[in-house]
């Protein structure tokens, strides 16, 4: 296949003829190669060559009985970022004494919420001296997708957040952030199983 | 006089270095080729820059679909037979040959507990064509889900497991919290989220 006989003048015959005599121990590999790149063509297709990566969730313990003392945070330390329905997010600072709260809309991004959790950090930097002493509440609402968790998670680790949380309560203003952007609040699900248990035990 | 002295040059190529580098690579493919499982599931797993790689074994997998169904398997054969028999002294079934057989090669399952042995019962073939519906996830008060029984006996059956969420992008928070809820239930507070790699200082902006 990969051989070609070249063209040979007349005047060489007779040495050629001398030549085939002697038979050469040289195999031809080209088959061989052949198959070889056949194989690793397969073996790179059916691979799953991206391996998963793990990230890893720890959530504080839930005990019923145990009802302890939650340490208060200070509503200056802390940064609430309320996740809505087509990758939305609403953030607002935990209010001081009297000032307003201003609730800013914004979208993952670098521009955008990294950005302004950079800002924040820098605020609390200023105020406290130490970046860490950031609290980012992370509210997801029902309607907001399971890939905004992973990446507000990741942009806690990108930015270096050390202290978050995943919150489920909503207070007055996620309340009113969620029913002007048209996002549900309670979950439907649990709603469902509200329903049902009132129409089981039959109260009126 | 030159084209005398010329000597006749073969177009014949030395194929023995190709061959070598041909089979090194084939031999680097076959060791490190870990097969695509079958999945019950097409699930688009989201991006993430956390590069902890996941475990090889002892790996409990929740499976979250696009639409919100779940499914769970676990890594290990022995582990499978264990949690087949459990379930089955749970919800009092009679466990055959042929349903331990197709239990313990499944990679995961969806299926309410009251379908499991007709499930089971079926052929090879006919098993990879059912569309399972996802494991019920409803607490029907004080009994707890079917899905927090299930993480309950795959526990028990190997108290080594690690509990891995494979959810799709797409999945709604709501079904995922679920699940973590029904975990949180079964005092699990630590698992894996599983994601695939990102560069760190990539653009997070909205991925498709």
């Amino acid at each position: 296949m990969a051989e070609m006989s070249t063209p040979e003048s007349g005047a060489k015959k007779g040495k050629k003829k001398a030549r085939s005599k002697k038979s050469s121990t040289r195999v031809d590999l080209t088959a061989m190669v052949d198959l070889g790149f056949l194989l690793i063509t397969f073996f790179m297709l059916a691979t799953t060559f991206s391996k998963p990566k793990a990230m890893e969730v720890n959530k504080p313990a839930k005990d019923k009985e145990k009802t302890e003392d939650l340490p208060e945070i200070k509503q200056s330390k802390t940064y609430s970022i309320v996740m809505g329905k087509n990758d939305m997010l609403y953030c607002y600072t935990g209010a001081s004494d009297d000032s307003s709260i201003k609730v800013d809309s914004t979208f993952f991004s670098r521009t955008g919420i990294r950005a302004m959790i950079k800002q924040r950090q820098m605020e609390v930097q200023q105020q406290w001296g130490n970046k860490d002493e950031l609290f980012v509440m992370i509210k997801p609402l029902p309607d907001s997708k399971y890939r905004n968790m992973v990446d507000i998670l990741d942009e806690m680790a990108i930015t270096g957040v050390k202290r978050y949380a995943i919150i489920d309560d909503f207070n007055e203003i996620d309340k009113l952030v969620a029913a002007k952007s048209g996002n549900r609040l309670l979950s439907e699900k649990g709603m469902q199983a509200i329903n049902a248990e009132i129409a089981k035990t039959g109260i009126k | 006089m030159s084209k005398v002295k010329l000597p006749r040059k073969s177009t014949a190529i030395d194929m023995t270095a190709m061959c070598d580098v041909a089979f090194l690579l084939l031999s680097f493919f076959i060791l490190t080729t870990k097969f695509k499982p079958n999945e019950v599931a097409q699930i688009n797993i989201p991006a993430s820059t956390a590069q902890l790689p996941l475990p090889d074994k002892d790996i409990l997998l929740i499976q979250v679909e696009k639409g919100g169904k779940v499914f769970i398997g676990v890594d290990d054969q022995n582990t499978r037979a264990l949690w087949l028999a459990k379930m089955a002294e749970h919800y009092k079934f009679k466990v055959t040959a042929t349903m331990q057989h197709n239990f313990v090669v499944l990679d995961s399952y969806g299926v309410t507990a009251s379908q499991l042995p007709q499930f089971l019962a079926l052929s090879p073939e006919e098993l990879n064509k059912v569309k399972q519906q996802g494991i019920s996830m409803e607490i029907k008060p004080p009994q707890p889900s079917e899905f927090m029984d299930a993480i309950l006996f795959a526990r028990q059956s190997n108290p080594k497991l690690r509990i891995a969420v494979k959810a799709d992008k797409e999945a709604s928070y709501e079904d995922v919290n679920e699940v973590i809820a029904q975990l949180q239930e079964r005092k699990v507070n630590k698992f894996n989220l599983i994601t695939s790699g990102r560069a760190a200082n990539a653009e997070s902006a909205n991925k498709e």
